[in-house]
This record gives C-alpha cells, sequence and structure tokens, in this order.
C-alpha cells in the first residue's frame, strides 16, 4: 500500500490485518501515537487522516490507501512547536502525557473545522479523548488561550 | 516566608511537558530492542482451582516461540508487601485464587505467535468451591482460600482510644448507619507494560510503570534469586499510578523469567482487561458507623466497623485496611474513637491502594454528620468547623499535628462557593454538600524511607541531580529541577536530572505514600545547599569575604549588600576543579515517623511528619425524570503547606475532583458475576469526560509545615477525597434523602426518589 504519513510518501507491504496504529508504531516506529483502550473509547490512539481525526486503533492500514495521515510527530517543526503544543506546555495542561498526542491531534481536528471554538464546543470536541490527571480544565484553557490569542507568558503570571 | 524566590512558588511551565507534545518521551510500550521478544500470558479459567497439571510440549514445539515458563521454573518464593503477608506465587504451582491468576507465560516471536502458543498449552484444574462476597466468606467454615487465615479474615486492624461507652452516655444525639461502595479502579491511560533484557554481564535490566523503583527491584531480585545490584530497575515515563503501581507485578518477573530462558529480551503489554483484572483495584466496603454528638453537635464518641473486599492476596493489605480510618482520625477530632477494620479473602482480583481509597468510608462519616447536624438544627458546615483539626494536636493515634490549615479550607471554600447563601435556598433537585479530609505525607517505611540526592556540578556551571525520586505524571521531575535551580541560581535547563534508576539513584521511598515532595523535595534542597557552601568556601577566598555574607542568584556568587564584589558560579566551579576542590553536593531527608508503629501490630505513634487537608463543595442539579446528575461548580480547597507551583498544584486538585468526585460518586464500579468482572474496559467503566466536568474554583491554602521543603507537604489527593464527599453530601440535599450506596448511579437515585415520594424513608 501506498499512503502519506507527516507529509512524506510511504510504502509498505503489509498484511491485511493490521490496523493503522500497529503500522505507524511498529512499522513506522511514530510510538507517539499510542494504545490505551484498544477499542475506539479513549481516543489515544488519534491521527488526523485528510486533516479529520480518527481512530487509528479501529482503522485497517489497507483503508489508508492514497490518503494524508498525520501524527503528533507531524506537529510543529523541529524545535518550534506547534502555538497548540505550546500552549499546553504553558498551560500545564500536560500530566502524565499519555492521552496528549491524541488529545492534540483531536484539537487540531477541532480547530480546523471550528477555528474559533467556545468553552463547550472545546470540551465537545476533545470529549472523544480520556484523560485521567488533569480533569481536562487546564487542556480547555490550553486550547482557549490558542483560539483567543490570550496566550500567557506563563512564567510569573 | 523568605521571600524574593525566582521559581519556587511560580507557575513555571514543566521542564518535561515538551517531550510529551511532541510524542518523542518512550513509555515502556514504546521500547523496541533488538531481537527483542513478544510475551504472553496465560490465566486461570477458574476463579478456584487446584492445578494439576500443564502440558507445555504442544507449545513449545510452536515455530517462532522461544520461551514457556510455569510455576515449575520458578524459585517458589512467595512476594508479600510485608513480611508477614507473603502469600503469593507470581506463577503458582498448585492453586490459583481469582479468574485471570497467571498460569504460564510464553515469549515469541511475535503476538499472533505468541497467541496461538497460549491456546496450545493445556492446564488441568480442578474446581474448588469459591466465594465471592466478603461477609459470606467470613461465615465460611472452611477449607479457606489461605490455610493459615482463618475465616478467610486476611487482616484485623483494631484501635480504641478514649472511653467509647461514656462518650455515648455523654451523647446528646445518637445514630447507626452503614454504607457500602462497589470497587474502583485506576485505569490510567498507559495499560501495563514491562520490558526485560539480560546484558552480557548477567545483569537484569527493567523498564515498566513504577511508583517507587527499588519498591521493584528487591522483591525482583529475591525472586529471581540474584544479587539486588544485578537488578537495575531503568527509568521510563509512567502514565499514571493513582495509588496503584508500587508493588511489584507478576508480569515483571514473568518478563524477566521469560528473558532469562529466551536469551533475549521480552516485552510484555497487558490489554485493557489484564490492566484492571490482574494489577490492583479498590477495595469494596461496608463500613457501619456510630456516632454520639452533644447538642452543638460536637463528635464525643464514634464506634466504626469496615468489612473490606480484599480479593484473593494480601498485597498492601495491612494500609488498605488502616488508611480510611487513619484520614478520618487527622480531619476529625476524635477523643473517644474504636475501629475494627477487616479486610476479606475472596476469589475475586487482587484489592491495593488508590487515589480514593474507603470512598464509603469518608463519605460515611461525613453524611451522618449532615443528618445529625439537621436533627441538631445545625448547618454541615458549623458542623465541621466544631469538629475539625487543629495544628498542635494529635490524633487519636499519637501523630502531632505541626502544622494544619482546615479551618481555613472550610471558611474559603464556603465563602467562594457562596455556601450561607445557597444552603437551604436552592431551587427543587438543586444541592449543595460539602466534605473535608486528611491526608498522610509519607508512612513509616523502615529503611526505604528515606530520600537521598546527590548533586555534581558540571564544569560549564551546570549541574546533574542524581535522585531516587520517581514521576508518575505528577510533576516530580519538574519540582526537582525547581528546587535545586532556587538554591543554586541557576535557570531550571541548567539543571540535568538522573532520576528513578536503581543502578545509579540512591534510596528513595517511592510517590505512593505522597512522601514525594516533602522527602525527596528536602533532599534535593539539602544536596543544593551543600553544594552552595562548598561553592561559598571557594568564592569566599577569591573575594575575600566571609562565606557567610555570600548569595548566589542569577549565576553569580555575590557579597550580600555589595553587587560589584561578585564571580560567576562557572568561575567558581572551575576554581574547584583545579585546587583539588571539585564541588558536589549530598543532602538526605528521612521524615520524622515513629519506626516501632506498625498498622496492625502498633497502630500508634507518629505515623507521617506532615498531614494534608482538603475541604471541597459541591453544587449539582438532580434530573428527577432521568436520575442523571450535572455537577455545577465545585470548589476545592487545599492546605497543601505551600504551593510550589501553584499551576501544578491545580491540576492536582482538578484530576483529583475529576477521579474522586465526578467519577468516584457518579459512574465508577466494578460489577461482577461471581469472580468474573463484567467491566473490565474503557468502554463499561465509565471515567470522565471533558463535557462531563464542572467549572472548578481552587484554593490553595498554606500552613507552611515546618518541616516540609518551603513549608510543602502533600498536595492534592485530600481534595481527590473530600470531592467524594462533598458529591456525595450535594447529591443526598438535592434529592431530600441520604443514599449510603456508591457510586451514587441514575438507577439508584430514581429508586431513592420514588420510595420517598412513597414515603418509604
Amino acid at each position: 500500500m501506498s499512503f502519506a504519513v507527516n507529509g512524506e510518501e510511504v510504502e509498505l507491504y503489509i498484511s491485511p490485518n493490521r490496523t493503522l496504529l500497529e503500522v505507524l508504531r511498529e512499522e513506522l516506529e511514530l510510538t507517539g501515537t499510542k494504545e490505551s483502550c484498544g477499542e475506539g473509547v479513549c481516543g489515544s490512539c488519534t491521527v488526523l487522516c485528510d486533516g479529520v481525526p480518527l481512530r487509528s486503533c479501529l482503522t485497517l492500514a489497507l483503508e489508508m490507501e492514497g490518503r494524508e495521515i498525520t501524527t503528533v510527530e507531524g506537529l510543529g517543526e523541529q524545535g518550534r512547536p506547534d502555538p497548540i503544543q505550546q500552549s499546553f506546555i504553558d498551560h500545564g495542561a500536560v500530566q502524565c502525557g499519555f492521552c496528549t498526542p491524541g488529545m492534540l491531534m483531536s484539537v487540531k481536528g477541532l480547530l480546523k473545522r471550528n477555528p474559533t471554538p467556545n468553552e463547550e464546543e472545546i470540551r465537545r470536541g476533545i470529549s472523544g479523548n480520556i484523560c485521567r490527571c488533569t480533569g481536562y480544565a487546564k487542556i480547555v484553557e490550553a486550547v482557549t488561550a490558542v483560539t483567543t490569542g490570550s496566550g500567557r507568558n506563563a512564567t510569573g503570571s | 516566608m523568605e521571600k524574593g524566590f525566582s521559581l519556587i512558588g511560580k507557575r513555571v511551565p514543566r521542564v518535561d511537558s515538551l517531550s510529551r507534545v511532541t510524542g518523542e518521551v518512550q513509555f515502556a510500550a514504546d521500547l523496541k530492542l533488538p531481537r527483542m521478544l513478544v510475551g504472553k500470558i496465560k490465566r486461570s479459567s477458574l476463579a478456584h482451582a487446584r492445578i494439576l497439571h500443564i502440558d507445555t510440549s504442544r507449545a513449545e514445539r510452536l515455530k517462532g516461540v522461544k520461551a514457556v515458563v510455569t510455576g515449575q521454573d520458578t524459585g517458589g518464593v512467595k512476594w508479600g508487601v510485608f513480611r508477614y503477608t507473603q502469600d503469593m506465587d507470581f506463577l503458582p504451582r498448585d492453586r490459583v485464587r481469582y479468574f485471570g491468576e497467571e498460569i504460564a507465560a510464553v515469549a515469541a516471536v511475535d503476538e499472533e505467535t505468541a497467541l496461538e502458543a497460549l491456546d496450545l498449552i493445556d492446564v488441568d484444574l480442578e474446581e474448588l468451591p469459591a466465594v465471592y462476597d466478603p461477609i459470606e466468606a467470613m461465615a465460611s467454615e472452611g477449607p479457606w482460600i489461605h490455610e493459615d487465615y482463618p475465616n478467610n479474615v486476611n487482616v484485623h486492624v483494631n484501635i480504641d482510644v478514649g472511653d467509647i461507652e461514656k462518650g455515648f452516655k455523654e451523647s446528646s444525639l445518637i445514630r447507626e448507619d452503614t454504607f457500602t461502595a462497589a470497587e474502583d479502579d485506576y485505569f490510567m491511560g498507559e495499560p501495563y507494560a514491562v520490558v526485560a533484557r539480560f546484558d552480557d554481564d548477567g545483569n537484569l535490566e527493567i523498564w515498566m510503570p513504577n511508583a517507587g523503583p527499588h519498591m521493584k527491584s528487591k522483591p525482583l531480585s529475591n525472586a529471581l534469586q540474584m544479587p539486588l545490584h544485578k537488578v537495575k530497575v531503568r527509568k521510563i515515563a509512567i502514565g499514571g499510578a493513582f495509588g496503584g503501581r508500587s508493588e511489584i507485578s507478576p508480569a515483571d518477573y514473568i518478563c524477566a523469567l521469560l528473558s532469562r530462558k529466551s536469551g533475549r529480551p521480552v516485552k510484555i503489554v497487558y490489554t485493557r482487561e489484564e490492566n484492571a483484572v490482574n494489577v490492583r483495584m479498590g477495595h469494596a466496603l461496608i463500613t457501619t458507623i456510630k456516632t454520639g454528638v452533644d447538642r452543638e453537635g460536637k463528635v464525643l464518641a464514634r464506634d466504626i466497623t469496615c468489612y473490606m473486599d480484599g480479593g484473593a492476596y494480601s498485597s498492601t493489605g495491612p494500609i488498605a485496611t488502616s488508611v480510611p480510618f487513619l484520614c478520618m482520625e487527622q480531619a476529625y477530632r476524635m477523643e473517644n474513637v474504636r475501629y475494627n477494620g477487616y479486610r476479606i479473602f475472596t476469589n475475586k482480583p487482587i484489592r491495593g491502594m488508590i487515589r480514593m481509597h474507603g470512598r464509603s468510608f469518608a463519605c460515611g462519616i461525613d453524611l451522618q454528620l449532615d443528618m445529625m447536624g439537621e436533627e441538631l438544627g445545625i448547618d454541615p458546615v458549623t458542623m465541621r468547623l466544631r469538629n475539625a483539626r487543629q495544628a498542635g494536636e494529635y490524633t487519636p493515634t499519637g501523630s502531632y499535628v505541626s502544622s494544619c490549615g482546615l479551618t481555613e479550607c472550610i471558611e474559603k471554600a464556603a465563602l467562594k462557593s457562596g455556601w450561607k447563601e445557597k444552603y437551604g435556598n436552592l431551587p427543587p433537585w438543586r444541592g449543595i454538600g460539602i466534605g473535608i479530609n486528611s491526608v498522610q505525607t509519607g508512612f513509616p517505611l523502615g529503611i526505604r524511607g528515606g530520600s537521598q540526592a546527590i548533586i555534581k556540578f558540571n564544569e560549564d556551571g551546570g549541574v546533574t541531580l542524581i535522585s531516587g525520586v520517581v514521576d508518575n505524571g505528577q510533576g516530580n521531575d519538574n519540582m526537582l529541577v525547581q528546587v535545586v535551580a532556587e538554591e543554586l541560581g541557576l535557570s531550571m535547563a541548567e539543571v540535568m536530572l538522573i532520576t528513578a534508576d536503581t543502578e545509579v539513584t540512591p534510596n528513595d521511598p517511592g510517590s505512593y505514600s505522597m512522601v514525594t515532595t516533602f522527602a525527596g523535595g528536602n533532599a534535593a534542597r539539602l544536596a543544593a545547599v551543600d553544594a552552595r557552601n562548598k561553592l561559598f568556601d571557594i568564592a569566599a577566598k577569591a573575594l575575600e569575604a566571609n562565606p557567610r555574607d555570600l548569595m548566589l542568584k542569577d549565576k553569580k556568587i555575590s557579597v550580600a549588600g555589595s553587587p560589584d564584589r561578585f564571580i560567576p558560579l562557572k568561575k567558581a566551579v572551575r576554581m574547584g576543579l583545579i585546587q583539588g576542590m571539585p564541588v558536589s553536593g549530598e543532602g538526605h531527608y528521612a521524615p520524622k515517623v515513629d519506626h516501632t508503629r506498625e498498622w496492625v501490630k502498633n497502630p500508634k505513634g507518629q505515623l507521617s511528619e506532615a498531614f494534608s487537608f482538603g475541604a471541597t463543595i459541591a453544587e449539582v442539579e438532580v434530573n428527577p425524570e432521568t436520575g442523571m446528575v450535572k455537577a455545577l461548580e465545585v470548589t476545592a480547597a487545599q492546605d497543601c503547606g505551600f504551593a510550589l507551583n501553584p499551576m501544578l498544584v491545580e491540576g492536582q486538585f482538578e484530576g483529583s475532583v475529576a477521579m474522586g468526585g465526578q467519577g468516584g460518586m457518579l459512574t465508577e464500579h466494578h460489577f461482577w458475576d461471581g469472580g468474573r468482572c463484567l467491566n473490565p474496559t474503557q468502554l463499561e467503566y465509565k471515567v470522565p469526560l471533558a463535557c462531563d466536568m464542572p467549572r472548578i474554583n481552587n484554593i490553595i491554602v498554606e500552613s507552611l509545615d515546618p518541616a516540609g521543603p518551603y513549608g510543602a507537604k502533600e498536595a492534592g489527593m485530600s481534595i481527590a477525597m473530600s470531592a467524594a464527599q462533598a458529591y456525595a453530601a450535594a447529591i443526598s440535599n438535592a434529592i431530600g434523602v441520604t443514599l449510603t450506596d456508591f457510586p451514587m448511579t441514575p438507577e439508584k437515585i430514581l429508586k431513592a426518589i420514588e420510595e420517598k415520594n412513597q414515603g418509604g424513608r
């Protein structure tokens, strides 16, 4: 099969039962995308498929023929994180960090659909992603700061 | 408090967040080593059975299988947290005691082969009678689940202080109520995973989520019968613990055994089901509380009996049986109190410590206080203020409470939440409730109670801190960096960490007793002070000043009051190297606890050097048609001593409200068919989502503990527990009925409303 991952064309021979998540993690060694529940509930495996959030654990890799996949490794540039990544850092939206990659991809997808979501829309937009550490408050703050341009200088504020 | 901190007390972003938002950080399941095999575990299909025979020959013949292990491959060393609770085989030889217990394991070239090999292992089991209910288990005349525990009583903790008979006699109001709660679970983001390999010198290197690497290496060395220094637990990112992951897991041992037998690295990743059933979960509790109060609502006597369903093995049983009582004796004054806690064996998965352990216990104490207050015409906030712990007092079991801001927590939370205006005046089906709690900052842990830290200066003026502290996600690594950078006048980027590696890092008590900031933070601070003193000795000569007059800030050592007289920090470090006095620092801190205190045999004396206190107020709305609860606003106030980083402390509060209150009281519970857990996955075990969460007001109360680093002590956990109590009280307030079975699901709420309407209660 051939598809694009983080802007690069990839050609692979895989057995038809492999999930996109397995192919990303094992074949392409992109381990930023996580498996937590393995049944499409927790959102840890979320990637973007042509800009739309997708559960990679429930998706057969072969279905991705010709598609454009973005994983957390495709966000931002080396040494220059995407604004949403930076906002997660600045607002304490990361604790253990296991759900973070999937959460970021859902936020990216949300902001593509709706660049100025209100708080309720943000909460609904990330309700497919389970975070067990934060209670979501700082995540919502981090997203709000990016969409309203109110990103604060975290130090000393 | 000393003013002028550069980093301490500031909302600085965590140093470890960047690698997490980029996905670069590695968790155990992300590791990939050359020639690594996949390990899988064969589990019991019965809740209680004798193992008659295991035939692995067909599995061993399967192409791609590199090792198969059973109980016959073990040294037969049993595991127990305490010397007197060593009752568990990592791979049992003769008997399994719960559905899903480990029986055998394979290592193969890929997952498909490993799973196929599991099916080729023939296990001959003889089913034994099983018991799933703790009260039935206690009544059983045998055979018992463990022969040496009559009536299946695993642990009995008895505490009797003052004179409860006299206290009840003097009481003007007495109530007795029973509260129950089902098992709750961690559901950490990261499923359990372990990678093991042996190096060319026969040393075991092993990576797994843990709440204290030293707590893993020692039992592994015992079970594998190899010297401790050859077991190297390595640092790895950890996706949450919440009270779990403190004990050695059978998977750790089995992975090492498979690696030893195959001669290759092995990785085991638990399925979500295994991560629920085969790690630990919270205990189910039945708590009966009898309380006597005077006309003012002051508690004069309390008699508490609690039965905990412990599952098949002891685990942290003595601690688990004690902690729910200890939290309450810390939070509330009780001069006359009796406690009988029983942990009972059943043929169910093993139960351990969890963040809101004892929810039926704490919620029971608070709901009962509310009911008694109502009879006396005293409002819940006043009831709490009249019984709240104060600094300078002793708990019933003899712990001195050196710092306590509980009253301030209650008062500030009441003010912020608008308690006075709201209580009794809310529209129908709206309710408001308060809970208070207290949590330990460490336990007596014997030789592992203290933390040690070492600082090494690099020639560019940066430092490396070596510490046994582990970070499960709460920000312990960042705490260390913040402390050391503050003390040495460095930026956080100039402090490197080597932590949580048993080969290199010194002793540390681990994170599960809430002592990391207190012990590990103090040790790191003292190591930095030690290094700074050495730097000052060097600089004093160069500056012709008294070392005591020197200060270190922004990488400059200067004479206090004469900012022009300084030398750069880097220069002092290099002078030390030239003069043959290289700068390093050592610090250690062992909390002052009573080492003769023992959970069962001697439950008296100083339990913990410091205690945190929390008060949470929740406001909810109940839909009387559906029984659904909507949390509207939660106000969480905690005395954490001093907030080293308020942003991170708030994060602990908010996560605590989610897990303790929103999840813990509304949705989170396991349900069963005999010994089989029917909801071991995230589809059926409902944890809170972003859309469920209410607005949260955080109130940080700072009592400045005299021994804590900068005054800090435990942060967050007394919110997890008091949030559960607050939700329970708020729902009861909204529907006008006190619910006594947790969590408070819609079915239970509807039933209570219906019974009330029929005048049944």
